[in-house]
């Protein structure tokens, strides 16, 4: 009982910074790839492929390289050293930059696609209503896609709640960090495998709480078409 | 002198012309049917007077103001745009209502977002009339639905009563029944001849040549991106003078 007890305390612990990476990213990510998804349908052609190639770069490459690249490059590139702070807080810093730099890209896509997929007709309606650009954006278009982008959203999200593990690369203490070290060494335990397995339980209870959600969010935006 | 003055106005798309040459006037209370087949330019017009697309050459005057020039870039800002089309109302043949709004919102939102940057109007003022509005469109028990709870021709009704709601000096209609079942444009265009019978300026694309012949004071003719024909609307539909005219209704005759 002790020693169950011992565990789940340290999975605690490690899922605690799985969460918070995991909110900190969705709190970066979601308004940077709104801008990035403007960045991609401008009408000034440079900016347009800049932030095309962008997308492109960090859609095409593995998120673990871009967090190596991230964590490890600037402090052989700066004479200053690693910008990062050391430690666990470095660590997070550097992770949290990677994901939300990579999901702002992926999400961007997705609201490009739900920008898009609001008929013309809506803007013209609100621009002959002398609507300006702004308050057809934030009355009529915003909704309208957010409704649409629910599902796509909803499929990413769940795929960054398990991809925060990823972060274990840079060594982030992140709840499968913690429950890999019982296998080798932890809180004097030695050779445990089943903790490792045990954080499974975490992410599914995890996101079986946000596709409840999600469908919830679903079903309170169902009173339009 | 006329509400509205319209000198020749062209609009291409690429090397295609769709507008050539276009002058009409139209006085205040009159209603003028634009009628003519597919690809006739009918909807670019409109289009072109709702500030939805830029003319090439041309200009639009409303009781003598200069809106329009195609050769004055400074007629053509955004800002001023913005201010200008609210002379016009559009009705547009898919409605193009917002979904995710009642009927009464639909109608107040735009008016509510013009009183909230200049000040002035209440809301409550603002929902009094929108209400009222609706009940002229026979629309009082709809004002909490969404547009997906209603039919075709009750969301076209709303949609004329989110229109009406700027008090546009002209407000057009884009072929306002074509979208609908054959069952359902008898509401709608009820509500246009009413309209029409209290001198409201408008001027309406339409396939419903008898419609255009009762309602409508004058009628343009189009083919091929210029005015055919215009006059008086009996004498164009009945006794058309040019040959393309009559051909097409003669067409329309038969069904």
């Amino acid at each position: 009982m002790d020693m169950f007890l011992t565990v789940i305390g340290a999975l605690n612990e490690g899922f605690l910074q799985t969460l918070k990476l995991f909110a900190v990213t969705l709190i970066g990510a979601v308004p940077l790839g709104l801008i990035v998804s403007f960045g991609s349908m401008s009408r000034f052609t440079p900016l347009r492929w800049l932030t095309k190639t962008v997308v492109w770069v960090i859609r095409g490459t593995p998120l673990m390289l871009q967090l190596i690249i991230i964590f490890y490059i600037p402090g052989y590139l700066l004479e200053s050293g690693s910008p990062w702070p050391s430690g666990e807080s470095g660590r997070f810093l550097a992770s949290a930059a990677a994901f939300i730099i990579n999901y702002a890209c992926y999400f961007s896509e997705i609201y490009r696609g739900g920008i898009q997929g609001v008929p013309i007709g809506q803007q013209e309606a609100g621009e002959v209503l002398g609507m300006t650009k702004r308050q057809i954006f934030f009355h009529v278009t915003l909704l309208q896609m957010v409704k649409r982008i629910v599902p796509p959203m909803s499929n990413e999200i769940i795929t960054l709640v398990k991809d925060t593990s990823i972060a274990r690369i840079i060594s982030l203490q992140e709840v499968i960090w913690a429950g890999y070290a019982f296998l080798k060494s932890s809180h004097g335990y030695k050779g445990l495998l089943w903790p490792l397995f045990f954080t499974g339980v975490y992410y599914l209870v995890f996101n079986g709480a946000l596709t409840l959600l999600f469908n919830w969010v679903e079903k309170k935006l169902d009173y339009f078409r | 002198m006329a509400i509205l003055e319209v000198d020749h106005i062209e609009k291409h798309f690429g090397p295609t012309k769709v507008l050539q040459d276009i002058s009409f006037d139209l006085e205040q209370g009159q209603a003028l049917a634009i009628i003519g087949s597919s690809g006739s330019g009918k909807t670019t017009l409109l289009r072109c007077l709702n500030f939805l697309e830029t003319p090439d050459n041309g200009t639009i005057s409303v009781r003598g103001e200069l809106l329009f020039d195609a050769a004055d870039p400074r007629t053509q800002l955004e800002k001023e745009i913005r201010k200008k089309r609210l002379h016009f109302g559009l009705v547009f043949q898919s409605f193009n209502l917002f979904p995710q709004y009642t009927a009464l919102q639909n109608v107040t939102l735009a008016r509510e977002l013009l009183a909230k940057e200049r000040g002035g109007e209440s809301r409550e003022k603002i929902e009094a009339e929108g209400r009222e509005l609706l009940a002229k469109m026979g629309l009082s028990d709809r004002e909490g639905h969404y547009p997906c709870q209603l039919s075709g021709g009750q969301q076209q009704r709303v949609a004329i009563a989110r229109a009406l709601a700027l008090h546009p000096d002209i407000l057009c209609f884009d072929e306002p029944t074509s979208a609908l079942d054959p069952e359902l444009t008898g509401e709608v265009l009820k509500v246009i001849r009413s309209l029409a019978e209290q001198r409201t300026t408008m001027i309406i694309v339409t396939h419903e040549m008898a419609f255009a012949r009762d309602v409508a004071d004058q009628v343009i003719f189009m083919d091929g991106g210029v005015i055919v024909e215009q006059g008086e609307a009996h004498q164009v539909i009945e006794h058309p003078r040019e040959e393309r005219t009559q051909q097409f209704l003669s067409r329309y005759a038969e069904g």
